[in-house]
């Protein structure tokens, strides 16, 4: 009976973690999700922002999209007048912080295009979270002249 | 001693209202030369800046492939040129030079401008031809190691060089200018070319 008792201590204390988990999980929200749809085969750039509204901290780790072959993490930096990007391998957001993927800053790139997609559709990119579940977010297809 | 103050600020301020161009950008009409170059234009063609005087212009380097710095840039200008008054829009014109002639043929050059508007004009050139118009306005450009795909990408300069429509130099803009005074810059550059 002991015994009984502590697996239902144990199986309740697990449920209470895991909703707690879950419900940190649902807390992280995206506005402004965006794809600056290119001409051709050229690569686009998603823009969003990324509210963790949870109590823990988050960790994009990658992204990926059906519509498109590959998509990286990367940031464009301006040093003595020379614009680069490089890739950034994660991205981590602190409880309660907002981190905004922005023209001539942080964006996703997204290459070589394996689906149609025109200015309006959307297209969902699926945001991979560091031992969390993905997170799915619907993008707008914009025009490349869309800042 | 504080109206002397005054009337001495007033002075310094009406005269350097005077002095022409206020820039609220950088003025860099005494530090770079005027346009000069020889180019490939959208169509194959060959092009030297003669091809182009008589509109201002702002002169941009990048390369199709760049997602976010290039598009960015051209997103913002087009949208200033935008909101000009009609009378003003057609008498400027972008120049986008791609420092990346590999991947940036003439046809793809047009593609990408068309984009953007009419008002972006897609150039670029072979080695020799770069080198020429990049010395010439003291920036560079190199290419990053390609990936598996053959993908790379291009460190090259930020900046965005006006030129009045005699193709004299006037203002460079950077990112971190702010749309408004880059607004106020190239109405200004336009209307000063208007009247003179």
């Amino acid at each position: 009976m002991r015994r009984f008792l502590t697996s239902v201590a144990v199986g309740t204390l697990a449920l209470v973690l895991l909703s707690g988990l879950a419900h940190a999980d649902s807390a992280v929200t995206v506005s402004d999700a965006r794809l600056r749809l290119m001409p051709g085969d050229l690569p686009g750039a998603g823009y969003l922002t990324v509210h963790n509204g949870s109590d823990q901290a988050i960790t994009l780790v990658g992204a990926r999209c059906k519509a498109y072959k590959k998509v990286m993490m990367h940031m464009s930096m301006t040093k003595d007048g020379m614009s680069s990007m490089r890739p950034v391998p994660s991205v981590k957001i602190g409880p309660g912080e907002d981190f905004e993927f922005a023209p001539s800053g942080y964006h996703l790139m997204l290459m070589h295009r394996s689906a149609p997609l025109k200015v309006g559709d959307t297209v969902t990119v699926t945001l991979e979270l560091e031992g969390q579940d993905n997170l799915p977010v619907v993008f707008n297809v914009v025009s490349p002249a869309a800042m | 001693m504080f109206y002397r103050l005054t009337l001495f600020a007033l002075l310094v301020l009406v005269l350097s209202g005077c002095t022409g161009n206020d820039w609220r950008t950088t003025d860099v009409s005494d530090v770079m030369p005027p346009l000069n170059f020889k180019l490939t234009d959208e169509q194959g063609k060959t092009v030297t800046e003669k091809d182009y005087v008589g509109k201002a212009t702002l002169l941009f380097f990048g390369y199709t492939h760049c997602p976010d710095v290039c598009p960015t840039t051209l997103a913002r200008l087009t949208s200033i040129i935008r909101q000009l008054d009609p009378a003003l829009r057609d008498k400027i014109q972008i120049l986008f030079v791609s420092v990346d002639p590999a991947r940036d043929t003439p046809k793809m050059l047009a593609s990408y401008t068309s984009a953007f508007g009419p008002e972006v004009v897609g150039l670029t050139g072979d080695k020799a031809e770069l080198a020429d118009i990049t010395n010439r306005f003291r920036i560079t450009y190199s290419y990053g190691e390609p990936d598996q795909d053959g993908n790379y990408t291009v460190t090259h300069s930020g900046a965005v060089f006006a030129f009045d429509r005699q193709g004299d130099p006037t203002f460079m803009v950077i990112q971190s200018d702010p749309t408004s005074d880059v607004k106020a810059d190239i109405t200004h550059l336009i209307e000063a070319g208007m009247n003179g």
